[in-house]
């Protein structure tokens, strides 16, 4: 495809970062079209993001070039680049949530005199142009993810950026938010805004992108039209191997597991409006998946059933373990019964981050009664580490890494390998597979299954329908706060499912 | 240990260097430092601060801060001691004592785990409110002297190879917050909970029992620390309370490298802490610098090793998260 160089908004040019001498991003040529959608595709680790944060002058190139309007540039720090018209969104938000959305919009471009109704009002016109339902007067702290995220898009299209770089925005959003937000990419693209679009979502880039470019270890390995691309072919260019088809298959009758004894039985659970006369059971020896819209209170309710959450006192219904009553007050009861809840947010309450493996593995032993003795035995941990990174294939250097140095698939594995050591009987997945790679995401579906082979009860909470059809024996659906309906994978069509969540 | 050359060089080392540089330069330049006397005085000086600072290091870890240690410190003790004069028998006046301690303890504990007080506000007003409780209510004198013949008297008086007893005891407190720590359930859970409550919360540790015990634990230690400086100096001073006692606390256990955003560091930290400013102080004190100086020198040295432990061991994402890149 040819193209005049006057096209091209951004071109690198054999870029490499380094980082303490080890290539994150090694020799990539990429460039970016005057009103394009660039998808960006790559495991964890591929170097996405660092390669557009070398774009947006949050990371400096070790060597190579960036042209932009044919002149060679160096930005020193985001805000050049965002004068120069190129805008990130990023993975984590920046946004200052003490502040107001309108506030936060305005950020940096505040008018000597700052009125602030003055803003409400401009902020106001601006979202509703953007269709974007935010209350520009609200707190950015009292917003939900999603709309977070659209308060950070409408910040970089209000710099009239003529690039933006969105770093997996779709992650944190509902199927519904999501339409809006092709919408939203596509009309930015009509009037011309260059857009990157970093995923992990394969299915959503071939949709939307004109263009697609795939990294691995740092280097690029696909990029061209497209049309070119089926999702087969991206995984194969990813991972350097062809698994898509068993990762996410269709499940006959034949090979679901038969429910084994009635572990946990709910019957009215509520908690304030957030969970709602929720009523359901679950079984030994299978996988229960759980699908719901964020804001169902899917994991409200099972942490509620952990003991992270309480329960209303006053009507908020039972919770029967083995046909016995419980109400946990703190997780600590949960985890003596045997009730292990694995977190969808792992750097918030998932792992330790100034430990290594081994003691974030073996902080799971402490705090189970499986630990008796009072004294602790650092032979112990690195030989309970040992037999755990093998069974959950942790790669890393050695069991002392630092867990935020890992990988997300990595670390999500050490957050499993956590609950798993305290021997559960029910445990429960949220999320398992968020931000993971996708050879990760095999291994921990196979990780999951194994536990329910071996008669455990296992929930699964996921706003992934692939994945909830994939693992599940038998699939239930949250909305507003209770279970309203139950599938079996066999008949259930992704169709059937969003119906039930939605309506 | 990860990377190596620069890489390796973390606030703990630092502190360490400089303290070994000042030793060395001290030595050399100032008469009489190399003396055993003068030795023995540079560890004697830090005993009773090294003992407080184990005490403020366990609540660090654990992603708190104990402001009242002063108060209870000297509070206490000048309780314990006018009861004493008031004709109290000893027994039941220390057990009396005993009990009040552990109260401020628990009471410390419980508003920070349970009320979810910050932790600096409860441990400010407690302090304030021991000391103006006993000073009012409790005891008629600033200076409450120890009754003559007392054990803590002979106590303090125990000399072993013409070391004196506070050493001995700093060095087995100093064993015993080690064990603790680091091969006991509880002292493990202490950085978890300071690595991420809520993590730990979840996994099911007893976060919030957890958080009282280490109040009640700073709390105990600081009446040894006050029981240590009435057997020295035969009396206690509850303006103490009012100086900068406090801050010296903190300086010794932060300089050292336990992060106060918790879940770091350990007895080596407060060591290493502890040996430097023992050094400077004492090095200052011979040179005659003035207390005001002094200050100002502790702080710009405490700024500096946190600055140039900022500097060498960046915490900020693009270092941090190697794996997201």
């Amino acid at each position: 495809m040819e193209t005049s160089v006057s096209d091209v908004i951004i071109r690198l040019e054999g870029v490499t970062k380094a980082y303490r001498g080890a290539p994150a991003v090694r020799n990539v040529d990429f460039d970016l079209r005057r009103g394009e959608i660039h998808a960006l595709l790559g495991e964890n680790g591929a170097g996405k993001s660092t390669l557009t944060k070398m774009m947006a002058g949050a990371v400096e190139p070790t060597s190579g070039r960036i042209v932009h309007h044919g002149n060679e540039v160096r930005f020193a720090s985001p805000n050049e680049a965002l004068d120069a018209g190129i805008a990130m969104v990023f993975q984590e938000t920046s946004l200052v949530p003490s502040m107001t959305v309108a506030q936060n919009l305005y950020l940096g471009s505040e008018k000597f005199l700052n009125r602030l109704r003055g803003i409400y009002i401009s902020a106001q016109q601006f979202l509703q142009s953007l269709n974007f339902p935010v209350d520009p007067s609200a707190m950015v702290e009292t917003l939900g993810a999603a709309k977070r995220q659209m308060v950070e898009i409408a910040r970089a299209v209000h710099h009239n950026a003529e690039v933006i770089i969105f770093d997996e925005p779709t992650a944190t959003l509902t199927p519904e938010e999501k339409h809006h937000f092709f919408a939203l990419v596509r009309r930015l693209k009509a009037n011309g805004v260059s857009i990157v679009f970093i995923s992990h979502a394969l299915e959503e880039a071939l949709l939307i992108s004109d263009r697609i470019t795939v990294l691995r270890d740092g280097e690029l390995v696909a990029s061209g039209p497209a049309a070119d691309f089926d999702r087969a072919s991206i995984i194969a260019a990813m991972v350097g191997r062809t698994l898509s088809g068993e990762l996410y298959q269709k499940r006959d009758e034949t090979a679901l597991r038969k429910p084994g004894r009635k572990i946990l039985s709910v019957q009215d659970v509520s908690m304030s409006k957030i969970v709602r006369n929720n009523s359901f059971s679950i079984f030994d020896g299978q996988i229960t998946g759980v699908f719901g819209l964020i804001g169902s209170g899917r994991t409200e309710t099972f942490k509620i059933v952990s003991g992270i959450y309480k329960r209303d006192f006053l009507r908020g219904g039972t919770i029967e373990l083995d046909g016995e009553p419980v109400r946990y007050l703190v997780p600590r009861e949960a985890v003596k019964d045997g009730i292990v809840y694995i977190t969808e947010d792992r750097k918030s309450e998932g792992f330790f981050e100034t430990m290594g493996i081994a003691e974030n593995l073996f902080g799971g032993l402490l705090a189970s009664d499986r630990e008796k003795s009072h004294i602790v035995s650092m032979k112990e941990m690195q030989a309970l580490s040992a037999e755990w990174t093998k069974h959950l294939g942790v790669r890393a250097i050695n069991d002392n890494a630092r867990v935020v140095e890992l990988s997300g698939g990595n670390q999500q594995k050490v957050v499993i390998g956590k609950g798993l050591v305290q021997q559960p009987r029910l445990v429960i997945f949220d999320e398992p597979t968020r931000g993971v790679d996708v050879g990760a995401i095999a291994e921990i579906h196979q990780l999951i299954r194994r536990l329910a082979d071996d008669g455990l009860a296992v929930v699964v909470i996921s706003s992934y329908l692939p994945e909830i059809m994939n693992l599940s024996d038998r699939i239930l659906v949250c909305r507003q706060g209770r279970i309203v309906e139950e599938f079996s994978p066999a008949e259930a069509t992704e169709e059937k499912i969003m119906y039930a969540a939605v309506h | 240990m990860r990377g190596i050359g620069w890489a390796s060089l973390n606030q703990e080392r630092i502190v360490l260097g400089l303290a070994v540089l000042l030793f060395a330069a001290a030595a050399v330049g100032l008469p009489g430092f190399l003396a055993p006397d003068n030795l023995i005085a540079i560890v004697r000086s830090v005993s009773v601060l090294g003992i407080l600072a184990f005490g403020m290091a366990i609540v660090i870890i654990g992603r708190g801060i104990d402001l009242s240690m002063v108060a209870i410190m000297a509070m206490s003790v000048a309780w314990y001691l006018q009861l004493l004069n008031g004709g109290m028998s000893d027994g039941p006046a220390f057990l009396l004592v005993l009990a009040g301690v552990v109260g401020i303890g628990v009471l410390n504990g419980v508003l920070v785990a349970y009320a979810d007080v910050p932790a600096i506000f409860v441990t400010l007003a407690s302090g304030s409110f021991v000391f103006g409780y006993v000073r009012s209510q409790l005891i008629t004198q600033d200076a409450v002297a120890l009754p003559q013949g007392h054990w803590i008297e002979l106590f303090g008086g125990v000399r072993y190879l013409d070391i004196p007893v506070e050493v001995f005891v700093f060095a087995a407190l100093a064993v015993l917050t080690f064990l603790f720590l680091r091969f006991t359930k509880w002292g493990r859970y202490v950085y978890y909970a300071g690595d991420n409550p809520m993590a730990a919360r979840n996994i099911g540790m007893p976060v919030r029992p957890m958080q009282v015990l280490r109040y009640v634990l700073s709390a105990l230690i600081a009446f040894i620390a006050g029981l240590l400086t009435a057997a020295s100096l035969h009396s206690i001073n509850t303006r103490i309370v009012n100086s900068n006692l406090l801050y010296d606390i903190v300086l010794v256990a932060v300089i050292g490298g336990i992060g106060l955003s918790g879940g770091r560091g350990g007895v080596r930290n407060v060591l290493v802490g502890a040996a430097l400013i023992g050094i400077l102080l004492n090095a200052m004190t011979i040179i005659d610098i003035p207390t005001l100086y002094q200050n100002l020198i502790k702080a710009a040295i405490l700024l500096s090793a946190i600055v140039i432990d900022g500097i060498l061991n960046p915490r900020d994402e693009q270092t941090a998260q190697q794996g997201d890149i």
